[in-house]
């Protein structure tokens, strides 16, 4: 009985708690003070990209177009298994942020819906949803890097790809090398690299020389140390090289007082995109669809980029990007990936990757 | 099995109605949540698949991270008791010069632990540290990285989890009846001789129990070995993490946590046994206070002193770092290189001004203390009856109320989310899914069997003929409960939710399936602000967090066992804080206070 | 045996004994008997060694053991609560001290059952665990336990306190018993004084650190040296002056009216033959009452006879003749004697020759008194 009382009432306390925290919620986000209404026309949004600043940013612009939004960070793993995991409940309204191997799961598992943004002009469709019905869009374009320190390599001297890493001596034990496949960044790095060992025959759809080479990265190079960043790494010497995004090398170069210089193999770079959607079973869904119409618009997309050093989808919006970042993606060979079939794969390609070859 | 048999327990109404309530838990939130993760993984088809156990066991390095994690275990059990006897001993039962000071300097586990407890220790001991620095002027054919592997991860953790002997075993050690030392004394046994035929053996049911919580650390290591294990020694908990979090391997994150899970139980079934054999109730009706024991032999006393201060200085250090690296910059933290021009409050106006403020802090607050109060609360009642009728129902429950320490939280979110994002008629047709009540109800379950094990452990030492005395005046069994029973064990319950809350303060693994979007807890925000993909920032907000943590953890602490100790210290008593009744983990503690508390008028026992 | 000079015991700024001289005779069994926290047990414990005393000495057989410890000092020790290892069996407890020394197994084995078979406990009690047993024969384990290392002195430490009645007074026979088989040196602690007239050769009271008095159980009884120890040993009546001074009007007895006096209650009488025999305290005189209560006890009746302002309490035994009811008047026999007499400011027995004397100056002093 008593527990049955407690547990009465710790709902009540934690629903009041629900209700006096969207109440003070509400005026952050939008200055406005009804907060009774808040939490029913607040617009809930998962995301892997409210880091920096990103998410304060876009709440209050948000606000100033008369959108109510409630960020949700958390990792791209852990948003795509958020979403699926609520499809019959859901509680996010929009998603966005995620590539397209996350969001090719979350459609698999019916947890988004179809829409065409009032943008969709703007953008090239192939860089988003592959099928007819398309659920997700396109916003920032990502390029997936090997970077090098530039002060004690010349670029003569730097590897040519991502192979030269573990087949040269002299860069065998200066490359930081993963120690999980959970990240987004991780997970294109082996896209890239199997991707070119495509055989119908082999194990996964990979050929045997295409494992070797894995085997290879993880037998050579320096495991990352968690909670060290990479440019942390490079910067007190202990590695020269490794996988890094497009859109932190700036930030990351000037944190910690060191120059990296990026390789673009002659097969190209890996892109991903990260890409907006509409949740499926919102209840809100006319007005999550405003906000997806307005966020990927080319003025709002052009100022996230001029903020954040993004390269948008939106060719409009490119326009605006910086010109550095512009210049970067002008120059850059795009890897040619079956999307596709590295969706199909990656799953049991982490798998078989976590199991037989990271030591 | 002794007690009452099965049947008379039916007879008693509130027996019943606790029964029903907690067969409705267990079924709705232990049961059917977790039935349907392991069901939807290893029968995903309806047929079972074997094909999760064929990959792992032809996995060379999940067998090795396995390994590694059974290894991890038992050692940690044997360094964490060599460890943390050690300094209960020094602070509690010898004679050493400043012991408080020495007890606070150890107590700093009680208050930080996880990932920035061991970035404290790599300051120090890295490659870059300063005792690394100082070893290399001694010795220069070191290896600066000298400080890694199964030695360090080992080290450290030790180091890192001798909380529970600081609490338990320190208390059950209080109730040794001092007479005993001194009739040992005067038959001519030695410091040595006491303490192991004497103190030690008095004290084994609370050691057993520290045993298997120091046995589970290890097997779920995580951060330690990630930060510390290098190459050769990785262990399975993020083999574990990153196989929930993917669809397609789900199965073999299932089937490694069973294993681990059937490794705690057959553990806990040991310990149970030998448990059973060896606990030792005072034969002595009235006891007499433990005084500190002067060790005699010079140098042994030099000895001991050293060491003590060694281990004093090896606890205090990273805490010590941690804080003053939490006004320094990300990059001097990743780089190790600490100047005191780059000191600035930066970092706590980052912070403390983000839009969300304080908010994340006072939902994790309130969350934690709920979840903490519901589990202690509810499990009062079980944890009575478990330990007062013993028969093969309450042993089936007993076992089933485990279940939490079998699998991962992320495994039991999942269960849940997968449970209740439906109508459910187990909870009267609700969808959980999306309520704040979802996240209190994984919090109040995955805090269940150390609540269970500790207040059960606590009850052991209430005296029954108390409440039969009670009972026999025509108190009602609520009545007695509440009255007599209550106040005995409610200073051992305030501390173990004194520990669940601060577990709990930080939780993300749960949090982030379960937490409601607008009601987002600390640990979302923490993990938001703090990852290395997101900023350099990320490192040195990891820093203020835990600084921030520390000080509301430390407070807790100081409210349930600073305070209630010195007010207790000032009746006259012995200062016998709250936290003295879970080490009622040892039923040898003597369960009569009253006399104690005449006796302590008396001159002789004023030290 | 023993002999205790100046030992001073202070703990921080409390001072439990500051002056304590106390000698015991080989072969004795001598207790300390008084109120809890009056340092008995403090004086026990520095005897034992687990006190260092601030000053003076302690000499067992001859030889200083002030700075010994405890198991240098051949003294066996049974703790107030037995103190048995809980985590050992009989057997265990009692060979622990051979152990510590070492002795052989074979040696070891032998000496346990001979000293358990001295104290009555079979062999099947040997291997129980001490839980196991009943009071009583926890306290012949602890009894054997301090034996069995052959000790110069047995210390008890109020060990029959925690039992009930029948089982104190069955346990008080066998340990004096015991003592008297393996006559050794016992020193006892009490604060029951029956349990101390009964078994002791001779008592020290203690108060408030301070030995009041030493000797037989008779010589404290009947000779109490000092009123605190008259008031803790024994029952007895407070006389008032006007009793006194009638008493000394009735007999010639040069009595003080200004000390605190008593009268034991077996010492009254309502008939004057009852307390007849050698009336070593003189010819029994009466003195009129009226009777305010009586509680019959079968054996015998208590009476509480107020007289002259005193309420005399007296023991009347029931043979059969009819005693006065409460309310009827009645006549106090009491013979000048057995009136015990203390100095009223330091408590000290008057002796009966220095009354007179005194009786002046007390006079005196009790007249300044306000």
């Amino acid at each position: 009985m008593q527990k049955f009382k407690t547990l009465v009432a710790a709902a009540v306390a934690v629903t009041l708690l629900a209700g006096c925290g969207a109440g003070s919620a509400a005026p952050e986000a939008s200055g406005s003070s009804s907060p009774a209404a808040a939490s029913g026309d607040t617009l809930v949004v998962y995301t892997n990209s409210n880091g920096e600043g990103r998410g304060e940013w876009l709440t209050q612009k948000a606000a100033e177009a008369g959108f109510k939004i409630e960020i949700v960070g958390a990792g791209g793993a852990d948003a795509t298994n958020k979403l699926i995991a609520e499809k019959n409940n859901p509680i996010a309204d929009v998603a966005f942020g995620l590539n397209n191997m996350y969001f090719v799961q979350i459609k698999a598992a019916d947890a988004i819906e179809a829409y065409e943004p009032a943008w969709a002009a703007e953008v090239d469709a192939s860089l988003g949803d592959g099928d007819d019905e398309k659920a997700y869009w396109p916003l920032v374009k990502q390029a997936i890097l090997l970077g090098y320190n530039s002060d004690k390599i010349t670029p003569e001297q730097a590897p040519k790809d991502w192979t030269d890493l573990w087949s040269k001596d002299e860069f065998k034990t200066r490359y930081e090398r993963v120690t999980g496949l959970g990240t987004a960044t991780a997970q294109l790095v082996f896209a890239g690299i199997l991707s070119r060992y495509k055989d119908e025959s082999g194990e996964l759809g990979i050929s045997d020389g295409g494992w070797k080479q894995v085997e290879q990265y993880f037998q050579n190079g320096s495991p990352a140390v968690a909670k060290t960043d990479l440019f942390a790494r490079i910067a007190s010497g202990e590695v020269d090289m490794g996988q890094m995004p497009s859109s932190i090398v700036a930030e990351r170069e000037k944190s910690f007082k060191v120059n990296v210089e990026t390789v673009v193999p002659s097969v190209g770079v890996p892109l991903a995109v990260e890409q907006v959607a509409l949740v499926k079973g919102t209840d809100k869904k006319e007005q999550a669809q405003k906000f997806i119409d307005w966020f990927g618009s080319a003025e709002v997309q052009g100022e996230w980029a001029q903020q954040f050093n993004s390269m948008p989808a939106n060719k409009v919006a490119a326009a605006k990007a910086k010109p550095e970042v512009l210049e970067f993606f002008d120059g850059l060979k795009q890897q040619d990936i079956d999307w596709n079939f590295v969706q199909e794969n990656m799953g049991s390609w982490v798998e078989k990757i976590e199991l037989e070859y990271m030591t | 099995m002794s007690g009452a048999p099965a049947r008379s327990m039916l007879r008693s109404p509130f027996i019943l109605t606790v029964g029903t309530v907690l067969t409705w838990f267990i079924a709705a939130f232990l049961v059917w949540p977790n039935a349907n993760v392991l069901i939807e993984t290893f029968f995903p088809d309806g047929s079972f698949s074997g094909r999760a156990a064929e990959k792992l066991f032809s996995s060379q390095r999940a067998m090795k991270s396995l390994g590694n994690s059974f290894l991890l275990a038992v050692a940690l059990s044997v360094t964490v008791n060599v460890v943390g006897i050690f300094i209960v001993l020094v602070t509690h039962y010898f004679r050493i010069r400043g012991s408080r000071i020495l007890f606070l300097g150890y107590a700093t586990t009680f208050i930080y632990g996880g990932i920035v407890l061991a970035a404290g220790y790599k300051f120090i001991y890295g490659d870059k540290g300063i005792v690394t620095a100082f070893l290399l002027n001694v010795v220069p054919g070191l290896d600066p990285g000298w400080f890694s592997g199964f030695f360090a991860v080992l080290a450290v953790m030790t180091f890192a989890t001798t909380t529970n002997h600081m609490l338990f075993v320190a208390n059950a050690l209080k109730g040794v009846d001092y007479q005993t030392i001194e009739a040992a004394k005067n038959l001519g046994a030695s410091t040595w001789t006491i303490l192991r035929r004497i103190v030690l053996p008095m004290l084994k049911p609370t050691l057993f129990a520290v045993t298997i919580l120091s046995f589970l650390t290890g097997l779920g290591a995580l951060s330690a070995p990630q930060v510390l294990g290098g190459r050769d020694f990785q262990t399975i908990t993020p083999m574990i993490l990153t196989f929930t979090n993917s669809p397609t391997s789900r199965d073999l994150a299932a089937l490694l946590a069973v294993i681990l899970g059937a490794a705690t139980i057959l553990m806990l079934a040991v310990m149970s046994r030998l448990e059973k054999g060896g606990t030792y109730f005072s034969v002595s009706k009235v006891s007499s206070a433990l005084q500190k024991q002067k060790i005699t032999n010079p140098a042994a006393n030099i000895a001991v002193h050293a060491a003590a201060y060694l281990l004093f200085a090896v606890y205090t250090l990273p805490v010590i770092l941690i804080v003053l690296f939490s006004f320094a910059d990300g990059a001097a933290i990743q780089t190790g290189r600490l100047s005191v021009d780059s000191l600035t409050l930066d970092n706590y106006v980052r912070v403390l001004t983000q839009a969300s403020g304080l908010r994340p802090f006072v939902i994790s607050v309130i969350y934690s203390a709920l979840a903490a109060v519901i589990a202690v609360g509810g499990l009062l009642l079980v944890a009575r009856i478990l330990q007062k009728h013993r028969n093969w129902v309450t042993a089936l429950f007993e076992y089933l109320l485990h279940i939490p320490w079998i699998l991962p939280s992320a495994l039991l979110a999942l269960g849940l989310i997968i449970s209740y994002d439906h109508p459910n008629p187990l909870v009267g047709g609700a969808v959980l899914t999306g309520t704040t009540v979802i996240l209190l109800i994984a919090f109040i379950t995955v805090k269940i069997p150390f609540t269970l094990r500790m207040l059960k452990a606590s009850f052991a030492s209430v005296n029954s003929s108390l409440e039969e005395a009670a009972a026999i005046m025509g108190a009602k069994t609520l009545y007695v409960f509440r009255r007599v029973l209550l106040p005995l064990v409610l200073p051992a319950a305030a501390a173990i939710a004194a520990l669940n809350f601060n577990s709990m303060l930080d939780d993300y693994d749960t949090a982030i399936f379960l937490a409601h979007p607008l009601v987002q807890p600390l640990g979302l925000v923490i993990k938001a602000n703090t990852d290395g993909a997101e900023g350099v920032d990320g490192v040195a907000s990891t820093f203020v967090y835990t600084v921030l943590l520390m000080v509301i953890t430390g407070v807790t602490m100081y409210l349930v066992y600073g305070r209630s100790g010195r007010r207790r210290g000032s009746k006259g008593g012995k200062p016998r804080g709250p936290l003295a009744a879970p080490g009622t983990a040892a039923p040898a503690a003597s369960p009569v206070v009253d006399v104690r508390d005449a006796q302590a008028s008396a001159p002789v026992r004023v030290p | 045996m023993i002999r205790l000079d100046n030992i001073e015991v202070s703990f921080g700024d409390f001072i439990a004994i500051p002056q304590l001289d106390l000698h015991v005779e080989p072969g004795e069994f001598f207790t300390l008997l008084g109120p809890s926290g009056c340092g008995k047990t403090t004086a026990l414990r520095t005897l034992a060694g687990f006190i260092e005393p601030s000053a003076g000495t302690v000499h067992v057989d001859g030889k200083n053991v002030t700075r010994l410890p405890s198991d240098k000092r051949q003294v066996g020790m049974v703790f107030q609560n037995y103190a048995l290892f809980p985590s050992m069996s009989v057997r265990e407890n009692i060979a622990f001290g051979l152990r510590v020394r070492k002795e052989k197994s074979a040696d070891s084995d032998r000496l346990v059952r001979d000293i358990a078979h001295r104290v009555e406990l079979s062999d099947e009690q040997l291997d129980k665990n001490v839980a196991e047993l009943s009071g009583g024969q926890q306290q012949r384990v602890a009894v054997a336990r301090a034996l069995v290392l052959r000790p110069k002195i047995l210390l008890l430490d109020e060990p029959l306190s925690n039992l009930d009645a029948k089982l104190r007074h069955q346990l008080r026979q066998q340990l004096k018993d015991l003592q008297s088989e393996f006559g050794i040196t016992t020193v006892y602690v009490t604060h029951d004084q029956d349990e101390a007239l009964a078994m002791s050769d001779r008592v020290a009271v203690f108060n408030k650190g301070v030995v009041e008095q030493v000797g037989t159980p008779q010589e404290i009884y009947d000779h109490a040296a000092t009123e605190f120890v008259c008031n803790f040993i024994g029952d007895s009546s407070a006389l008032t002056p006007e009793f006194v001074a009638e008493l000394n009007r009735l007999s010639g007895a040069g009595l003080s009216t200004a000390a605190n006096s008593y009268l034991r209650v077996e010492k009254a009488s309502l008939t004057p033959t009852a307390t007849g025999g050698t009336a070593a305290g003189g010819a029994a005189v009466g003195l009129s009452g009226k009777v305010v209560s009586r509680t019959y006890h079968g054996l015998h009746s208590r009476y509480v006879v107020r007289s002259h302002g005193a309420d005399i309490r007296l023991l009347v035994r029931e043979d059969g003749v009819v005693h006065p009811e409460a309310g009827a008047p009645a006549t106090v026999y009491v013979q000048p004697g057995h009136v015990l007499q203390y100095h009223p400011d330091t408590g000290a027995a008057l002796a009966a020759q220095n009354r007179a004397a005194q009786d002046q100056a007390a006079q005196s002093r009790a007249a300044a008194l306000p």
